[in-house]
């Protein structure tokens, strides 16, 4: 069986979160299947200008193809455009023209979809949102999977998105709650669709302590990684840090772990490190009381999973229906609101070990019964063998 | 490691959060959690709402009623009983005759400075609430008069839709009574035919003979 794994950008630099998530599917696949990437040259999430060479290349053992984009995005166009379509009266032609702003522009790559379509079984896309997906889907919807990593937007309610999620021949989920959302958008029950997600290795060895004297953090912390952004709630959880902090008589600290576009408040309390080495962010988690995890939006926390993983309890924003889900079904973690839950949760879980301890073994049981590579090969597998059962 | 870190678990005071460590439900800490902080939320609005109270100054209150300092709680109820029969003729000597009275007058006045800043407050913010009602109104009278436009189209469409199939139906029929014509037309000119030649072939055995 050959698959192609479509996606809008794809490197062993590229960290972001569906990019990453399409590498490590297509890595874990090559060992069942004939696997290759369609990709375009872009490095750069914004612009999508071109930066690797145009043609094939191996990475990880993975035939990668490029294709060039028509044009970079201008994000000043875009964001008029996207003003226009979220929250205004607006016609199809809108939506299809943000789209096409949107990008990755790149014809040549669905041109070489339409043309090549015998030369695979099925199309594996990644992320609703960009133009690969939409047009790639279009032209060969009988032969098309989505991974849609969808998160509850505004962009989501677009028309355009409604017929589009009514048209693949499967769906890969990450969370029920991804499915829900996407079912009731688009009334698509009818199109086969399992919950997967993404698999997670986690090292056997941390080293901790190295890491508590490297950056002088004797006793207890929480810990945030990713990026730290406005959009990922982290202004919110600065605020609502510093305030338990005046309540709270502990000296536990806040770790960030990533790279940042806000600016973070100068306290004794908030440490941040940047982006970390995967081996360093490992042994930080590790020494953590707990995760926190503010983000507002998140199709699947990657993060959340390597928490529980690693048997440690999350503190999780509940405004995201994801998140708020996992905890629930895992019984691995608090979600919060307002303050005042923040506050009490952060209280629960920072003074009671054993609340600690028994919610860290519930997010491993989570986290083994879900979300190991086995188990996600499994379900990629399954799928693919009804595909190739079903009726013609 | 942290002061706090060290208390042991029976100790720790979860605010009465009740944990069933054999059967850990996140849902029901949860459900806990909002309840607990549901009710400090009312309890600090209405701490809030009984700032707003005007409260008699300090200095107002008689002795009987002052809770002053260090004094242990026992011997202050016993020299508060004591000197309650007292407390007429001490006010007497201690305060001025207008002094009550004077009193209750500042009390008015604040009372009443606070209440005018209550009602500009209010007043401001029902302006506030009037520009927005009136911006969110004169918004959506645009976009209902963009929709009645979209539906009088839709409206006049449907009418040029159904003229048209009309008509269609009208020149449908018309066609059809003429194929009907052309074909009785070709009817008889077959019959004409047949007689032309049944009178070519009399006519040819005529000359023959």
């Amino acid at each position: 069986m050959k698959l192609a794994f479509v996606v809008q950008r794809y490197g062993l630099d590229i960290n972001g979160g569906a990019e990453l998530h399409c590498r490590w599917v297509a890595e874990r696949m090559k060992k069942f299947c004939d696997v290759e990437v369609l990709t375009t040259r872009a490095f750069d999430y914004i612009t999508w200008k071109d930066h690797f060479p145009q043609g094939e290349e191996s990475i990880n053992g993975i035939r990668v193809k490029r294709f060039s984009v028509n044009r970079p995005r201008n994000p000043e166009r875009f964001g008029k455009i996207q003003d226009i379509v979220v929250g205004n009266e607006h016609k199809e032609i809108d939506e299809l023209r943000w789209l096409e702003e949107e990008g990755p522009l790149s014809s040549s790559l669905i041109h070489h979809i339409k043309e090549h379509e015998s030369d695979y079984d099925y199309f594996i896309f990644f992320s609703y949102r960009y133009y690969h997906s939409y047009w790639g889907i279009h032209a060969v919807p009988h032969k098309s999977i989505l991974v849609p990593t969808a998160e509850h937007d505004a962009v989501i309610h677009l028309k355009i998105f409604k017929e589009l999620f009514r048209k693949p021949l499967a769906f890969v989920f990450n969370s029920v709650e991804e499915r829900e959302m996407i079912q009731t958008l688009s009334r698509n029950e009818n199109v086969m669709g399992d919950v997967v997600g993404v698999g997670i290795v986690v090292p056997k060895e941390f080293k901790t302590e190295e890491f508590r004297k490297k950056h002088q953090i004797p006793g207890p912390y929480v810990i945030y990684v990713g990026r730290i952004d406005e959009n990922k709630g982290c202004d919110e959880l600065f605020d609502f840090f510093l305030r338990l902090k005046k309540e709270l008589d502990t000296d536990v600290k806040l770790v960030l772990v990533g790279n940042t576009k806000l600016k973070i408040p100068s306290h004794l309390d908030i440490i941040y490190l940047g982006f970390t080495s995967e081996e360093e962010k490992f042994s930080a988690l590790n020494g953590a009381e707990f995760l926190i995890m503010p983000s507002f939006f998140e199709s699947l926390s990657m993060v959340t999973l390597e928490a529980w993983a690693m048997g440690k309890p999350v503190l999780a924003n509940a405004r995201c229906t994801v998140l708020k889900g996992q905890c629930m079904r895992s019984n691995a973690g608090f979600f919060y609101e307002n303050y005042g839950e923040f506050s009490l949760a952060f209280h629960l879980l920072l003074f009671s070990e054993r609340l600690r301890k028994i919610m860290g073994t519930n997010g491993q049981q989570y986290f083994n019964q879900n979300y190991t590579w086995e188990v996600i090969e499994k379900k990629y597998l399954s799928l693919l063998d009804r595909l190739q059962e079903r009726p013609a | 490691m942290n002061k706090k870190m060290d208390k042991k678990d029976d100790q720790f005071d979860s605010g009465n959060i009740r944990i069933d460590y054999d059967h850990l439900d996140v849902a029901d800490i949860m459900d806990q959690i909002k309840k607990k902080t549901d009710a400090h939320r009312k309890n600090e609005s209405a701490d809030l709402a009984s700032e707003g109270d005007v409260r008699p100054d300090s200095s107002l209150n008689s002795p009987e009623f002052e809770e002053s300092g260090p004094v242990p709680s026992k011997a202050k109820k016993f020299l508060f009983k004591l000197m309650r029969p007292f407390s007429p003729l001490i006010k007497l000597l201690v305060l001025p005759v207008y002094q009550e009275l004077r009193e209750t007058i500042q009390t008015l006045d604040r009372t009443n400075k606070r209440l005018d800043f209550l009602s500009d407050f209010l007043n401001g913010a029902l302006d506030e609430v009037k520009a927005n009602l009136s911006q969110f109104n004169s918004e959506t009278n645009k976009r209902v008069d963009l929709a009645f436009e979209d539906l009088t189209r839709a409206k006049e469409y449907a009418k040029l839709l159904h003229n048209l199939s009309h008509n269609i139906v009208v020149e449908m029929t018309k066609l059809k009574i003429e194929e009907e014509n052309l074909k009785i037309r070709i009817r008889i000119l077959e019959k004409d035919f047949a007689h032309l030649k049944s009178r070519e072939k009399a006519l040819e055995s005529r000359i023959s003979q």
